[in-house]
This record gives structure tokens, sequence and C-alpha cells, in this order.
């Protein structure tokens, strides 16, 4: 047994002081030196405080107490690090494109499971009248046919304008973070969402051209889909590779074997969400205007090549000078 | 870039039974314990940020609205600027909020939540960018079912964002530090010399008395004295001590626990 009052008498001042210093929610990184170095020595002291009332069995409010405390200064202490901008930028522009390439199986597959599908969905509905009511209900299809009836020489009209990014925000980006995420489900859900995303988008291509729309949705589409139908794969990529630790653990348990990728999985979420923010952006701003098609087509192109040169080449160490 | 690493977390984080606490331990070798927050608070704060989304929207839809009345040229301009902040609140906002302040959002900072590393460190910004991406799962098919599920199954109310991303959400109270314990009446030197001078209890049972008497004066006579003859019909007892009321025995039990230790320092 210990003396209660006298305890927190003689401890209580430095344990306000600590409380002071936790008070801000600010990373304990910002503030002085020298007033990190106390708290970081009030915080063992606190520490120590906490086992001797636990070991006293003293009074449950205390130790319930210096328990908050210490955890509270536990986590300013061992987890200040700053958010730094730059840090965000580097894992966006170095670690992303590594990410892409390290698993770039799983972006193959997801490819795969994307292209094949857009595929089978544009020459069907291309060539079979019937066949993209079984993919989507024809009221969806024929509104989007008529969305892209007018052509963009003055701009699309606001109703139109709204109706179809709203659609296509909801879809698209919906979509792409559901591909990745329920990835989580032993990679089904990124396997199923994939390939219906990719039988969707080649339906919806096939019945607007076979309605005889098909120049105003490519140049429409045309801006922003280098952006965002690489992102609906990467996002599935990285889905299938999350099922894929948790299916082949390779001796570890399997939440250790998920905590293993997550980093990456972070990184290709991350720049799958940078892309399509880039694709929501031009199909905003871009898409809708009333510029010439060579340009939009000519920018398409541009697109395409930059997206693929940063996912191969971006982020890779400088070659090693090789000595005649 | 780095080998493969070990996780230990199995060896330094013990589960205590039936608990919503989890136990943490620090390079120091000391042990906190953190309350784990359930699916009840966590699902209000995630309304209060729905709220908040809501609002924000809203907001500057309302003012975008009447920003164009007089100018219809602009709407294309304005219906995608409106478009991004949808998308940026949808995805954004939870990432934003928990890497800026500390892993709350408003609505986990209402409600004293808090996400952290299952270390009981800060979440990372990757780390806040899987929970939050993982929700697309959590709420399939419909009303977070699934991450509800998820977390009624685990021991630390994880959601699936939560296991990925390793991360639980905490409640963090703020206990205060209450004033030591005071008989009314005053405990007389008579009462406390029918004690032993050595009163050696042990620490769950002085834990015990504080909780009873800190209990006692809003729990009404009869429950009182219920509750305090089954500690007190022990000690009286051990100790030859008759009481008339088992609740004031208590007290000076306590007290003299207590008290004597101070005499001695």
């Amino acid at each position: 047994m210990f003396d209660r009052e006298a305890f927190v008498a003689r401890r209580s001042p430095d344990w306000q002081e600590l409380t002071l210093l936790l008070a801000s929610d600010a990373p304990l990184a910002e503030l002085s030196a020298s007033r990190i170095s106390r708290a970081a020595s009030l915080y063992r002291a606190v520490c120590g405080d906490l086992m001797r009332a636990r070991q006293t069995g003293s009074s449950a409010d205390i130790v319930a107490y210096l328990d908050a405390l210490t955890a509270r200064a536990h986590n300013a202490l061992y987890g200040s690090r700053r958010y730094a901008l730059r840090g965000a930028l580097r894992a966006l522009l170095h670690g992303f494109p590594c990410a892409f390439r390290k698993h770039w199986r799983f972006m193959l597959v997801s490819a795969l499971l994307f292209v094949v599908p857009l595929l089978v969905g544009w020459f069907g509905a291309l060539h079979s009248p019937s066949f993209p009511a079984s993919v989507l209900p024809l009221k969806t299809l024929e509104g989007l046919s008529q969305a892209y009836s007018e052509g963009f020489a003055n701009g699309r009209s606001e109703q139109t304008d709204a109706a179809m990014t709203g659609f296509y925000v909801d879809n698209n980006v919906g979509i792409a973070f559901r591909c990745f995420a329920t990835g989580i489900l032993f990679g089904l859900g990124s396997a199923y969402y994939t390939l219906y995303n990719g039988l969707f988008v080649g339906t919806v291509f096939g019945f607007v051209q076979r309605a005889g729309h098909g120049r105003n949705l490519f140049t429409f589409v045309c801006g922003h889909s280098p952006f965002e139908l690489t992102a609906i794969v990467i996002a599935g990529g990285a889905g299938l590779c999350m099922g894929a630790a948790l299916i082949s653990t390779e001796g570890y348990t399997r939440l250790g074997s998920l905590r293993r990728r997550a980093s990456d999985l972070a990184l290709l979420a991350l720049g799958a969400a940078a892309m399509l923010f880039i694709a929501a952006l031009i199909e905003a701003f871009w898409s809708p205007s009333s510029l010439p098609e060579p340009v939009k087509f000519g920018f398409s192109a541009l697109a395409w090549l930059s997206v693929f040169g940063f996912l191969l080449f971006a982020g890779r160490p400088p070659k090693p000078r090789t000595v005649p | 870039m780095t080998g493969p690493r070990v996780f230990t977390k199995r060896a330094t984080l013990a589960l205590r039974a039936l608990d919503t606490t989890v136990e943490i331990e620090t390079p120091e070798h000391v042990v906190f314990s953190c309350s784990l927050a359930g699916p009840a608070r966590r699902a209000l704060a995630y309304l209060i940020d729905l709220l908040v989304r809501g609002a924000i929207v809203a907001a500057i839809g309302v003012a975008l609205s009447m920003a164009s009345l007089g100018n219809a040229e602009m709407s294309g301009w304005k219906m995608g600027a409106f478009l991004i902040l949808m998308f940026v609140l949808e995805w954004g906002y939870f990432v934003a909020c928990e890497s800026f302040m500390n892993g709350r959002s408003l609505g986990k900072r209402a409600l004293g939540l808090r996400v952290v590393t299952q270390n009981g460190l800060p979440v990372s910004f990757g780390g806040s960018v899987l929970r939050n991406l993982l929700r697309a799962a959590d709420f399939l098919p419909t009303g977070y079912a699934i991450g509800l599920l998820t977390m009624t199954f685990d021991p630390r109310f994880r959601r699936l964002g939560d296991w990925a991303a390793d991360t639980m959400v905490i409640f963090e109270e703020r206990p205060r530090l209450r004033d030591p314990i005071r008989l009314d009446p005053p405990p007389l030197p008579a009462e406390l010399d029918q004690f032993p001078q050595r009163l050696d209890l042990p620490g769950p049972v002085l834990e015990a008395l504080e909780l009873f008497l800190r209990r006692a004066p809003e729990l009404q006579t009869l429950r009182e004295d219920e509750l305090a003859t089954m500690l007190a019909s022990i000690y009286g007892e051990r100790l030859q001590v008759r009481y008339k009321s088992a609740s004031r025995f208590l007290g000076l039990l306590y007290a003299r626990a207590v008290g004597e230790k101070s005499r001695v320092r």
C-alpha cells in the first residue's frame, strides 16, 4: 500500500505539465527541441508512476488517469511524424510506378480482365441488337445514346452535362474503388467488378456507336479515358494483389501476409485515386469543351503516351555507370 | 528495398479475454490499456461526418447555383467544379482528416474516438488511405453490412479496412483524478483503535473498498448495506471487530489501511 495523497501531491505537477505539452493535437515534432526532450523525460517518469500505481494496487482512478496519459504521450512521442506534402508527392511520382512494375503480373491479369470483356461488349453491341439489353437496362442505354446525339460544337448543354458527368463519376470512380476494395474478399470482388466494368464500358461504346453517335462519344471520352481506364485496371490489379496476399501467405499468417503488402497496396490505391482525380478534372473541364476534334484526339494520344511512359519508366533508379 | 519484416505483435500485444480493452506494451516495457470503440459509437461518428460532408456539399452547391443565376455561360464550369468537390469530399475527407488531425475525423473527435495502429501509434498516411478506400468493401452489399459483420467477429472491432491497414479505433477517455475519499462523519480515534495497527490489505481489496465508498452515496440504504456486508462480514470476523453499520465499517477499514501508511512515512 502507499500513500495516495502524498503520491498525487508529489507527482501531479509533472502530470499536469505533460498534459499541457500534449494538449494540442499537433504532432510533437513541431514543438521546440527543448520541449520535446522535456516531454520525453516526463513521459518516462509517468511510465514509472503508472507501474508503481498499478503495482501498489492504488486507487483505480489514479491508474486510469495515468493509463490514459501514458497512452496519449506514447502516441505523440513515438509517432510524431510530420505529414509532408513532399512525402505524398514522392509516393505518387516514385513509389506508385515502382509498385506498379513490382506487381506487373496482377496488372496484366487485371488488364486482361478489363479489356477482353470490353471488346466482347463492344463487338457484341455493335453486331447484335439484342446483346446490350442483356448487360444493361435498355433505358439507361438509350439515355446515354441520347446524351451523345448532340455534338460538342457549342459545348454541352447544361442539363446533359450534369446528367452525364454525374453518371460517369458515380459509376467509374465508385466502381474503380470498388474494384480495389473488394479484393479483400480473396480477390473475387476485384475480378468480378473489373470484368463487369469492362463489359459495361464496351457495351456502352458499342451501343452508342451502333446508334450512330460514335464520333461524339469518342471525342468526349478520348481525353479522360487514358487516365480513367488505366486507373480502373490498376485498382483492379491492386485488388487482385490484395486477394493473392490473403490466399498465398508464404508462411505468414493471413493478416501478416496482407500487412506485408499493405504499403504497396496503399501506393497503388493512392496512385489510382490520383489518376481518377486527373480524369475527373479533364472530364469536367476539357472533355465537354467545344475544341476541334483533332486537338482532342491529339491530346488523348499524348495522354496515353505519358501515362504509359510514367508507369513504365518513372521512379527507376539511375543506371549504374558501366566501366568500359 | 527492405527485407522481410518480422511481426512480433502477438508477442507484445496480449488480449484480455472478454473485454473491450486492448493492452499495449511500450518500448519502456510499460503496459497500458486502451478502450476499443464499438460499432454504435463509430456509427454515430460516421453519421456526424456524413452530416458535415452533406452540409459542405449543400453550402457550396447553393453558392454555385446562386452565382450562376445571372450568367448561364459559366454553368458548365461550375458543374465541373462541383463534381470535383464531390469526388474529393467522398474519397478524401477521411484521409485528410485522419492525416492532419492525428487519426480523428470531425465525427470521431466529437465522440472521443481515434484511429491508431495496433501498437497504439498514430495512423500513417498510407494506412489512412487503405482503411478509407476499403470502405467500399466494408459498405457492401449496403449500409456497411460486411464491415459490421467483421467487427462483430473481431476481438478488436476491426472492419476490413482496419485489417488491411493494421489499425483499430480506440475510445479515448480523459479520466480525472478524483478527490481522496473522506468519511462523513470523520473517523474517531476510538473507532480506528478497534483495528490493528498494521493492516495489510491486498491491492484488489483496497480497490474494491474504494470503488464501493465512492459509489455508496448514490446507493439506496438497503442496497448499500447488502453490498457492504459481503466484504464487511469477512473482515469483521478476521479482525474480530464488531460493527453496527457495514458501510461505516468498510469506511473505517479503508481509512485505517490508507492512514496507517501515511503515519509511517
